[in-house]
């Protein structure tokens, strides 16, 4: 029995040898050394003559031209803060706690955010409002007089992600107004409160944690957005660092040190606030005391007048929602011609945004008419869009599956009560990644990883030819770890302790216990984070963009490239109307995703044989009425 | 059959059991009684294995299973939670350790049927999610999956302190009945003191990680060997100081220095005293109306002492009556402080 024990002993000590191995390579080899390596390059500049002077870029950022890209982004942040606020409370009241007519309707127009966002969103809404989009059009049509520009710069950066960046709302402020008991509500009625002091001093200050992380959030989300001022054209902080990383010192001085010194400073912001975030996170919650919770009913606006308002503002806010919605899946069906001239042609739906190519014949400068072969080609048969497609798929799909395998190992050691204190070493070094910038986790990895010399990786350039897409991947993977195993550890906690102790006294060994008893308990949630991380990755721009390269051109990197191909020199006729299909495609896969997820996984195993029961049922009086139906005419 | 000797379990600088000894005989049923943080559930983690003293020896059927991992040593548990793996059926909860086991399916088949019938779970239940279970059907689920790989002893953790009031009392009775029926010896920790009397063969009372005392239901309730077990189980009168000395002043056996308790259930009203027996003259204050039994509440003039009747309608008394108390020395369990029980009758 010892030299079982002992065996048992060395088996475990390797095992922790190589996870321990496998968690430093991680944390040091993708997390700490790249990002220390951008911190240190601002300080590496070399001047005209070649002397090193170390504070060059501090004095450059000083003298001026640097501080605008700073201000325009915080100017957007704080501008988001208050709108998305607003609009964000504004959407989960008209279909949560008010009493709306239509409003199941509205929160689907509501949440479409959810099946599209980042680039797909933004090209949708410059479909609709850039200077040749179909709105601005038929308004410049109707009054010749309409600026046509006017869907340009900051105000279409924030008009854009005002409505983009509500699905956390959505989301989390939903789930708190519907946590709410609604017994306080009525002990408020019931003592002279009317339904608006009621939201005033009951229900708001319950919702005061969850809008506070929301609001957090937004900030962030605002000073690191990526692809709206890139697509509308607004100079803030990222798009200036992709610039610059890809810059050179032939063409002004040391871009890539400005570069650093742009993305440390985004990461002390963000690290500021996350701060703030978690120590009021940490002060607690305001927790319902209630045992038995009553559902929370809606609220009749009573007041006729201010009854009237809410329905019009809720409608107004669902066509804003929808409009970019509706015409993206129609034009998606329509000819090349009837999107160029922004008319819908009710006559003519396609497929060939889709499927299928067709030959296009123009006519040329000397007057002769040519055909460009398969210049018209939808989504699937267009080489560069599929090849995109199925890059972005590959590499999600990996980095997704990467990320939830590390974090469930890390979460299972971690789960051991042996392991506390290694334990919460091991959770920080996973958390570590969601104090930095996405942009400064893969600007510095293309920096750091651009070089022969990293001796961890075999002293191969990550950023070089193919390699770049094992580089995104490691992106992909490292930045999605804090998500995962917020999730993820989540669902570690319903497992009970007694389980594990009631499967090793029926004699399971410790992997059989993983695998039989507690993999099946978390397997629902580690599954549901794999699809949100690789729904977050398919259509990933701010990665890819700043790798920017051949070899690692995303799904959204070609749509994209979409917006300002056009017909050029007769290719690509119709890449507004691909354009189109690739967001349906998008929102159809998110859909499917996000039904998967919250529809059918949610449900335990009790639900499901419940499910299969019915379905069951179902086949056997289909069957037994066919039955019935020979018999009858065998009597017959 | 099971033996404990000298076990000594610590936690960092705690000690959470002090030299433990208990010896349980074959098929009997077993109790370790006592509040929580008193050890009685490290116990039991000791001898099921999860807990491994610092010394000390865990003996069942002379075999020494102290050091010998847990998977081996044929003791089934039913948890306080039940911890029924909730992704599984319930055939496949009970089927578990038999997989482990390696048997062969037709074999594993047989016994789930065979147990799932003793513990009376239909062939339709079998097929379900635990969730889709009441309590109590998740109950005899934990049961039948402890007991299906034959274990020589069933060790139960509190396993019926989730449940409802009502459903307690019916499972209790079911829990009793099934061991008779299997004869299987059992360990069973409860904090509920009715609930050990009731199921007990004998019951270990547990505080501060002692042992008080081990005895049969009767013996621990009516000759309480510590000042804490009379205490803790059931509830008692302490005789104060005046008290003693008027029954001492009747020339009744009662020793002054120690601590003198005497059982609600001991004392009775206005009925005349038999030899030996003493009246102490009283006023009801308070009556708690319990509907098998009415409670007393009758001041003394220097103490208020609780009093049960039973409520048959013919002795039923008011608040301010002028009562008598009678009381039989006999009755009065004395302790002297620190020192162990002097138990009369």
């Amino acid at each position: 029995m010892t030299q079982r024990l002992d065996r048992k002993f060395h088996a475990d000590w390797l095992l922790r040898l190589v996870g321990i191995a496998f968690f430093a390579y991680l944390f040091f080899g993708f997390m700490l050394l790249p990002c220390l390596n951008t911190l240190t390059s601002i300080f590496n500049v070399k001047n005209s003559s070649g002397a090193r002077d170390p504070l060059a870029v501090i004095r450059f950022f000083l003298a001026g031209s640097m501080g605008k890209y700073v201000w325009n982004s915080l100017r957007l942040a704080i501008l988001l803060m208050i709108t998305v606020n607003v609009v964000g409370i504004s959407i989960v009241l008209l279909t949560e706690y008010f009493d709306i007519k239509g409003a199941k309707i509205l929160r689907l127009g509501y949440m479409t955010t959810m099946i599209y966002s980042g680039v797909a969103l933004v090209t949708g809404y410059m479909f609709l409002y850039a200077s040749d989009g179909i709105l601005t059009t038929a308004l410049k049509n109707a009054f010749p007089s309409f600026n046509p520009n006017w869907f340009s710069g900051f105000n279409a950066v924030l008009f854009t992600m005002t409505f983009a960046c509500t699905s956390n709302h959505m989301l989390f402020l939903r789930n708190a107004i519907r946590g709410i008991d609604y017994n306080t509500v009525e002990a408020a009625r019931n003592m002279g409160a009317n339904p608006f002091k009621v939201l005033w001093k009951v229900v708001f200050p319950t919702l005061i944690p969850t809008l506070f992380s929301l609001t957090v959030m937004t900030f962030i989300t605002g000073l690191c957005a990526m692809s709206a001022p890139t697509l509308l054209g607004y100079d803030s902080i990222n798009p200036e660092i992709v610039r610059l990383a890809g810059s050179s010192t032939a063409d002004e001085s040391f871009p890539q040190a400005r570069a650093a010194l742009l993305s440390i400073i985004l990461a002390m912001f963000t690290i500021v606030l996350l701060t703030v975030l978690s120590a009021y996170e940490r002060k607690g919650h305001y927790l319902s005391v209630s045992k038995t919770k009553a559902k929370l009913q809606k609220q009749k606006i009573n007041n006729p007048v201010a009854n009237v308002l809410a329905h019009i503002y809720a409608y107004v806010l669902f066509i804003i929602y929808m409009t970019p919605v509706v015409m993206i899946i129609v034009f998606s069906f329509q000819t090349y011609q009837a999107i160029r001239l922004k008319k819908l042609d009710l006559g003519s739906w396609t497929l060939i945004n889709f499927f299928g190519q067709q030959d296009y014949e123009y006519l040329t400068s000397r007057g002769k008419y040519k055909t460009r072969v398969g210049s018209i080609s939808g989504v699937f048969s267009n080489e560069a869009t599929l090849g995109g497609i199925k890059l972005s798929f590959l590499l999600s799909a990996l980095a997704a599956a990467l990320a939830c395998v590390i974090v469930v190992v890390a979460c299972n050691y971690m789960f051991n009560k042996k392991h506390k204190k290694s334990g919460v070493v091991l959770e920080y070094a996973l958390l570590f990644p969601w104090l930095l910038p996405t942009i400064l986790i893969c600007y510095s990895y293309r920096t750091y990883f651009n070089s022969n010399s990293v001796w961890y990786v075999g002293n191969q350039n990550l950023y070089y030819a193919q390699n770049v897409r094992l580089l995104i991947i490691m992106a992909y993977t490292v930045t999605k770890l804090p998500f995962s195993l917020r999730m993820i550890k989540a669902s570690f906690y319903a497992i009970d302790e007694e389980l594990e102790d009631a499967a090793r006294n029926l004699g399971s060994s410790p992997l059989r216990t993983f695998l039989r008893v507690k993999l099946p308990i978390i397997l629902p949630s580690v599954l549901a984070v794999f699809a949100l991380n690789f729904n977050a990755l398919f259509t990933e721009y701010d990665m890819s963009a700043t790798f920017a390269s051949t070899y690692g051109t995303s799904y959204a990197m070609v749509i994209q490239a979409m917006c300002a191909e056009e017909g050029l020199y007769g290719y690509n006729v119709n890449a507004s109307g691909r354009r189109c299909a690739s967001t349906v495609f998008i929102m159809l896969v998110s859909g499917l995703i996000l039904y998967l997820v919250y529809g059918v996984g949610a449900r335990d195993l009790g639900e499901r044989l419940d499910a299969r029961k019915r379905r069951h049922d179902r086949w056997d009086r289909f069957l037994s009425l066919f039955a019935k139906k020979q018999t009858s005419e065998v009597k017959g | 059959m099971i033996k404990l000797n000298d076990i000594v379990v610590k936690f960092g600088d705690f000690t959470a059991l002090h030299n433990i000894n208990v010896h349980v005989k074959e098929g009997e049923f077993f109790t370790f009684l006592g509040p929580s943080g008193c050890g009685k559930t490290t116990t039991l983690r000791t001898i099921t294995g999860f807990i491994e003293p610092v010394s000390g020896s865990v003996v069942v059927k002379d075999r020494d299973i102290t050091h010998v991992p847990i998977e081996d040593r044929n003791i089934g548990i039913v948890f306080q939670s039940y911890a029924l793996f909730p992704t599984m059926t319930v055939y496949d909860n009970i089927a578990f350790g038999l997989k482990i086991k390696k048997m062969k399916k037709a074999e594993i088949d047989r016994k789930v049927r065979e147990i799932a019938q003793k513990v009376d779970l239909s062939d339709e239940q079998l097929k379900k999610a635990v969730s889709q279970l009441s309590g109590g059907q998740q109950q005899r689920v934990a049961i039948a999956r402890a007991l299906v790989t034959g274990p020589a002893i069933i060790c139960m953790d509190e396993p019926l302190s989730n449940l409802d009031a009502k459903l307690r009392v019916q499972l209790r009775n079911e829990l009793k009945k099934m061991q008779k029926d299997f004869g299987i010896t059992t360990i069973y920790v409860t904090h509920d003191q009715e609930e050990a009397l009731t199921l007990s063969d004998r019951i270990a009372v547990f505080n501060k990680g002692y042992i008080e005392q081990i005895g049969t239901p009767n013996e621990v309730y009516n000759h309480s060997k510590t000042e804490f077990v009379c205490n803790f189980i059931g509830d008692i009168n302490r005789l104060e100081d005046e008290v003693v000395e008027k029954l001492v002043a009747t020339g009744a056996a009662v020793d002054a220095m120690k601590h003198n308790y005497v059982r609600l259930e001991r004392l009775h009203v206005n009925v005349p005293p038999q030899p030996g027996q003493v009246a102490l003259r009283g006023k009801v204050t308070m009556r708690e109306y319990y509907g098998l039994y009415i409670k007393y509440y009758i001041d003394l003039g220097s103490q208020s002492i609780k009093v049960i009747e039973k409520n048959d309608g013919v002795r039923i008394y008011e608040e301010g009556q002028e009562v008598e108390v009678v009381i039989d020395p006999r009755d009065i369990m004395a302790y002297a402080p620190g020192e162990e029980a002097e138990v009369g009758a």
